[in-house]
């Protein structure tokens, strides 16, 4: 049976993308008599050259007398475990962009900080929390001032 | 050219534009010297600060953290064994057993020396070559322009990490979203009925976050061993000049072949400090008397490897101001400053923004002598800043960039885009896609689609491409560089097969 590996897995991925951009390409304004290659032209060259190149790339990994350099036989809870730290990270970050219009800058950035610092430095020890606050609290309304005052950028 | 220099020395050469020299290059030293953090990175997190300044002081600053970042490497290098940034990687291999045998400072000294000449050195190609190449570039029309393009992504695409297929896909990809959003013609395309999507992404959000969430999350996985080594580091360093100015005075032919060879390198698209380091110390290994003593803690080795990469700094500039074509990911950041302070670098920039030109020659320049002082009378702060875990920087980084995006044009959906383009430059970093040229390719994508369709609309045959010599001869070399970049792969492939075969 065959294996998703990273070469397959990525071109296949591609392969979804060249499918649903080439569809949506249809709904691009086509050429006139004043312009003879149209907006679609330029994105659908690139579409083949990124299908071609995600077909070789698949042709590749199939005839490969390498073995994959990828350690397969992972499950998707496995991997999700493996990978919880990272996926974390950018569950805190989804919800950093989300909370910011919502609470405002300081807020969003305090519980960011002291959300993620926590997760990677750990939460078992005073000394770790007292690093945890001091950057958060430090930092939050630094960068706040420098950009409100320093720059005259607003943030939100 | 002289009057211009002039007026631009005085500009950057005020108090403001001093101070925030002294700032780029104390952060880029700081950058550079973090291990994992590397110079792309400190010019990312500066980039958003200069979206209020004018473009000499905007440009000034990022010149800064250019010759701050590259010198950086060292310390880490020096004190730890882990190159700060990838473009000091030979450093590490005399500078760590230097600072092993209890010469730490000789090695960071000898290194920082090295470092200001092999900048100097590199201005001074810059300041030649740059208008030289410039006025010759003039006569390109978009056939030419169209090709030069082409060439410059298939060779990063070639040269990025060897995966010839995944590089090329990702230059392709980087071009294609540049066509989301009102094209040329003023008509909508790949807006899937998103109105945001209307206005296309923004670059720097899509460069921060397919760059800097890819390394950041890649360092908590990789970095957390490496770490270990920073503890019960002495950081309690200090520099022996007299020892180092005999050190420099018997290094000066090495000195001066190593920087012209990162000039040269760092003046060709898809190469860098990394490749620059690797060929000048592999140069000076070849000419030495003693080449036994490399790899065991000789300065020979320590200067070849930060003179060629601190003189990569100026080369690199040569193509991006002279053709408007970065060769290195720095570079293409630097190239995103300039575009969003108005300016489009190529060969009209010489003649239109001659002042602006100066004043990078000039920050540049002073960047450098900044960067000494800095070094030799701060080194013992550097040290003790490249210890900063991991773990504390990341999530500061991860602000700051949601910082800067939003601040481009106070737009929340700016983040959204760092942060769409932070799960896709992870995937594909995870995928073992190259990265460079995605970001090129985002970089470059406008002006290749304005330049091709100018050519067919001056002339619509497209063998027009194949009859003018010059676009003719950079398509040729393009699918040379192609070629040579597949029998390259395949060569490597057939290695590990051989290998294989040898260990069953």
């Amino acid at each position: 049976m065959l294996t998703l590996t990273k070469d397959r897995a990525l071109a296949l991925v591609m392969l979804i993308v060249v499918g649903i951009m080439w569809m949506e390409s249809g709904n691009i304004r086509p050429p006139t008599s004043w312009q003879p290659y149209g907006s679609a032209l330029f994105p659908r060259i690139l579409l083949v050259v990124i299908g071609l190149l995600s077909a070789l790339i698949l042709l590749r990994s199939l005839l490969s007398k390498l073995p994959s350099r990828t350690a397969p036989g992972r499950s998707f809870g496995e991997w999700v475990a493996y990978n919880r730290t990272v996926l974390s990270l950018f569950a805190l970050f989804a919800a950093y962009a989300a909370l910011l219009p919502l609470v405002g800058y300081i807020v969003a950035t305090l519980g960011f900080l002291v959300a993620s610092l926590a997760l990677l430095l750990g939460i078992d020890s005073w000394r770790k929390w007292a690093i945890n606050l001091g950057i958060s609290l430090t930092l939050a309304p630094l960068v706040y001032a420098i950009f409100r005052f320093g720059l005259n950028v607003w943030l939100p | 050219m002289a009057d211009f220099f002039l007026q631009a020395l005085a500009q950057v050469g005020s108090p403001s534009v001093l101070g925030l020299i002294v700032i780029g290059v104390l952060f880029g030293i700081i950058g550079g010297s973090i291990p994992g953090f590397t110079v792309t990175m400190a010019i990312l997190v500066v980039f958003p600060f200069t979206f209020a300044m004018d473009p000499v002081s905007g440009v000034s600053l990022m010149v800064g953290v250019f010759v701050g970042g590259y010198s950086g490497g060292i310390v880490s290098g020096v004190m730890l064994g882990i190159p700060g940034t990838p473009s000091s990687i030979t450093t590490v291999y005399d500078g760590y057993p230097m600072a092993q045998k209890g010469e730490p400072g000789r090695a960071l000294g000898i290194g920082v020396a090295a470092s200001f000449l092999g900048t100097l050195i590199s201005v001074a190609v810059l300041v030649f070559f740059g208008p030289l190449i410039a006025s010759f570039s003039m006569n390109f029309r978009p056939w030419e322009i169209t090709a030069l393009i082409v060439f410059a992504l298939t060779l990063v695409a070639g040269l990025s990490s060897g995966a010839m297929l995944k590089g090329l896909l990702a230059a392709a990809l980087g071009l294609l979203i540049t066509t989301v959003g009102y094209d040329r013609n003023s008509n909508l395309r790949f807006d899937f009925s998103v109105p945001a999507l209307g206005s296309g992404f923004e670059i720097l959000p899509v460069m921060i976050g397919i760059f800097a969430f890819s390394q950041l999350m890649g360092n908590l996985e990789k970095l957390r061993d490496e770490q270990d080594k920073a503890k019960g580091v002495d950081t309690n360093v200090a520099i022996p000049y007299a020892t180092i100015l005999r050190d420099m005075a018997s290094q000066k032919l090495n000195t001066v072949r190593s920087s012209l060879i990162g000039s040269l390198v760092g003046a060709l698209p898809g190469t860098g400090g990394t490749v620059a380091n690797f060929i000048s110390y592999d140069q000076a290994k070849k000419f030495s008397r003693h080449p036994e003593r490399f790899g065991k803690g000789i300065p020979d080795g320590i200067v070849a490897s930060e003179a060629s990469n601190s003189a990569v700094a100026g080369g690199a500039f040569v193509p991006t101001l002279a053709l408007g074509i970065p060769g290195d990911l720095p570079m293409a950041i630097m190239m995103g400053v300039l575009i969003l302070h108005g300016i489009t670098p190529g060969p009209l920039m010489f003649e239109q923004n001659p002042i602006l030109v100066g004043a990078i020659y000039a920050s540049l320049l002073i960047g450098a002598v900044i960067m000494v002082l800095c070094q030799l009378l701060l080194v013992r702060w550097f040290a003790k800043i490249s210890l900063i875990p991991q773990e504390i920087l990341i999530p500061v980084v991860l602000m700051l960039c949601a910082v800067g995006a939003y601040a481009l044009n106070n737009n929340l959906f700016d983040i959204w885009v760092l942060f769409i383009f932070g799960v896709v430059g992870y995937l594909l970093w995870k995928a073992e896609v190259p990265l460079t040229p995605l970001i090129l390719g985002v970089v470059l994508g406008d002006n290749l689609e304005r330049q091709l369709f100018r050519a067919l609309e001056l002339d619509s045959n497209w063998m027009a491409f194949l009859t003018r010599p010059l676009s003719a001869l950079f398509l040729a070399l393009a699918v040379a560089s192609v070629i040579f970049s597949l029998y390259q792969n395949h060569k490597i492939q057939r290695t590990h097969l051989k290998a294989r075969r040898d260990d069953a």
